[in-house]
């Protein structure tokens, strides 16, 4: 009796022991000793497949710092780690307000300018707390199905246009992708969106509520609806037309007064690798690896030297090739930085009106 | 001599599931009650942000009538399903079980994918309807309130069928007998003897599906329209992409009081017959 006791008690403890062995961290930290490991986390899918071939892999091999990927990039999880003094993430890449939002909170360690060369790297990626990743656009997508003569609307006023553009549409349910194009499309220059007018841009907005038949949330939907035929006219990530038009898709973009936005690198504040991960990111912004992610995946080299490695069919369908690039807007992260969280109560409560 | 457990072995007997709610429950929702109360001195502006705009309540209430509706709906469709399931032959029993269990196997992502194959303006359902001729243009049968119910009924099914089943199987159906035999006809003893006979699972099934509904996320996200907003997914925006966690945590605790709220009352209605065996 007493036997069974003693085994089962020291039974018991083996397990507690073990699961707080395991719960502390202890295995991971053992691996970490050799500080050669850097933990990457990227949004996962197409995107990230293509941050490994053309950026983890080959750094790994010169480096022989090996990258451990996570993903999909989570803020929420972002500050619960560094709050708790835990930061499992040792560089994170994030869109381009988390960058301000986590300035804001002391989420993020400031970059050490001296390692990175920012000569040809576009001014506006580059801030003390993060470093332009790629270049992306919100753009207005449409049926080629439906508009097969390249007779589709070009403006956000043409969007707008329902009697003369009718149809269904998707359009994002987030005040951010909406309110730049609500102003477009109400005949507000493009260089004179910031600092936006806000009662304008509703007042755009409550024209076209009506006649948008999805509000999409996930950036994989509006592509989806296109596809399906669900939609005729979508506003939608360029990455994710490119990625549907690759499988066959009867769908096609428009850059004419799309919006240029950009995800960039980030460390978080107690970071267990951090001259590892800032080793990476000036590695990473030199402009052969910048031009090797954006031939593997259209989105926009922050290099504007990348350009040079990038052939002309491959830049035809990136955001920041002159000729797109030229015809669009460029999104102002720090008013967005100050306004968000106000325009997305007032979005909330104007969706439901 | 009584054998039987006393009241220390009841006490240790629980201290497991005690605990492991202590660590994983009473804990975080104790944190919970303090960020949305505490930033980190004491303050009400969470809540007072929450009762200043009408929005917060109107997505109150438009999750309490999803919720409502869906737990209707499912009742409706439930209920005779568990009672054929209850009656049938033990072979069909178990086809019909596995056909109600499988599709909690399969992810509510997928299964949300599956109904906009079907309900699209081209999907299965209006293709099918056009062809026949019955329909000249598209019903709009998603991104909207009638999206949303369909989703989650079929998602919240087998949480109130399985109650309901369980309790009738235990109900003795020679009462029904008994009830015809001295005089009820057939709708007077299902309705005086079988009914109230089945209650327990009735109370149960509804409490689960109506408490669940509350905190639906994914399918209300792909399937509602821009009126149909639920406190789970504002919930997750103000966690995720605002980090407004002293908000989030407000609505919470807020959506937690309410639900603990209506289940009290609900309770003092039905007294002791929700419980009942």
């Amino acid at each position: 009796m007493s036997g069974v006791t003693r085994r089962y008690v020291l039974k018991l403890g083996m397990l507690t022991a073990a699961t707080g062995a395991a719960a502390a961290g202890v295995a991971p930290r053992v691996a970490r000793a050799q500080p050669k490991q850097l933990v990457v986390c990227s949004w996962g899918g197409a995107y990230q497949e293509a941050q490994r071939k053309t950026m983890f892999q080959p750094f790994e091999k010169e480096t022989g710092i090996k990258i451990v990927e996570a993903s999909p990039t989570d803020y929420g999880k972002l500050k619960a780690m560094v709050q708790s003094g835990n930061a499992e993430w040792d560089l994170v890449d994030v869109g381009d307000l988390s960058v301000i939002a986590g300035a804001k909170d002391n989420l993020l360690e400031p970059l050490d300018y001296q390692t990175i060369d920012t000569r040809d790297v576009f001014p506006q990626v580059v801030h003390k707390f993060g470093i332009g990743t790629i270049y992306y656009s919100t753009v207005l997508a449409y049926s080629t199905k439906k508009y097969t003569k390249g007779d589709h609307p070009k403006t956000w006023a043409q969007f707008w246009d329902v009697g003369k553009f009718p149809g269904p549409r998707a359009m994002r349910n987030n005040p951010l992708d909406n309110l730049e194009f609500a102003l477009l499309a109400d005949d507000v220059p493009i260089d004179r969106i910031y600092p936006m007018d806000v009662e304008r841009a509703f007042r755009s907005m409550d024209r076209i509520k009506k006649h948008i038949n999805v509000w999409w949330t996930t950036g994989a939907q509006p592509a989806q609806l296109l596809a399906d035929g669900e939609v005729e006219l979508a506003t939608s990530w360029n990455g994710r037309i490119f990625a549907i038009q690759k499988q066959g898709a009867k769908a096609g973009l428009e850059w004419n007064q799309g919006k240029l936005q950009w995800d960039s690198w980030v460390i978080p504040r107690g970071s267990k690798n951090k001259d590892g991960a800032m080793k990476f990111i000036a590695w990473a912004t030199h402009p052969k690896p910048q031009a090797a992610i954006a031939n593997e995946i259209p989105y926009g080299p922050v290099n504007r030297k990348a350009f040079d490695f990038v052939s002309p069919q491959a830049a035809r369908d990136m955001p920041t090739a002159p000729d797109n690039a030229r015809r669009q807007l460029m999104i102002d992260p720090v008013w967005w930085g100050e306004h968000r969280n106000a325009l997305v109560e007032r979005w909330n409560a104007w969706l439901l009106k | 001599m009584r054998r039987g457990v006393g009241r220390r072995e009841i006490a240790l007997l629980l201290l497991p599931a005690l605990a492991w709610l202590g660590v994983l429950f009473v804990y975080p929702i104790g944190r919970l009650v303090y960020l949305s109360a505490f930033a980190p001195a004491f303050t009400l502006q969470h809540y007072a942000k929450l009762v200043g705009a009408s929005v917060y309540a109107k997505i109150l209430v438009n999750s309490f009538e999803i919720s409502v509706t869906v737990t209707l709906l499912a009742l409706v469709l439930g209920y005779p399903l568990a009672f054929l399931l209850a009656t049938a032959r033990p072979r069909a029993a178990g086809l019909m079980l596995a056909g109600i269990v499988l599709p909690l196997w399969t992810s509510v992502l997928v299964r949300t994918y599956a109904w906009m194959v079907l309900l699209g303006r081209r999907g299965l359902v209006n293709e099918a309807l056009q062809s026949a001729g019955v329909l000249d243009s598209p019903l709009s049968l998603l991104y909207n309130r009638l999206g949303v119910t369909i989703g989650m009924v079929h998602a919240l099914l087998p949480f109130m069928v399985l109650p309901i089943y369980s309790v009738m199987k235990g109900v003795d159906v020679d009462l029904l007998k008994a009830a015809q035999n001295l005089g009820a006809n057939r709708w007077q003893s299902f309705l005086r003897v079988y009914l109230p006979l089945s209650f327990p699972g009735v109370a149960a099934g509804c409490l689960l599906v109506f408490v669940t509904a509350l905190g639906f996320f994914v399918t209300p996200a792909l399937l509602g329209g821009r009126g149909d907003m639920m406190i789970a997914m504002l919930i997750e925006n103000q966690v995720r992409e605002l980090l407004d966690w002293g908000f989030a945590s407000a609505l919470a605790v807020t959506l937690l009081a309410v639900t603990a709220g209506i289940l009290l009352v609900v309770q003092r209605l039905l007294g002791e017959r929700m419980w009942a065996r």
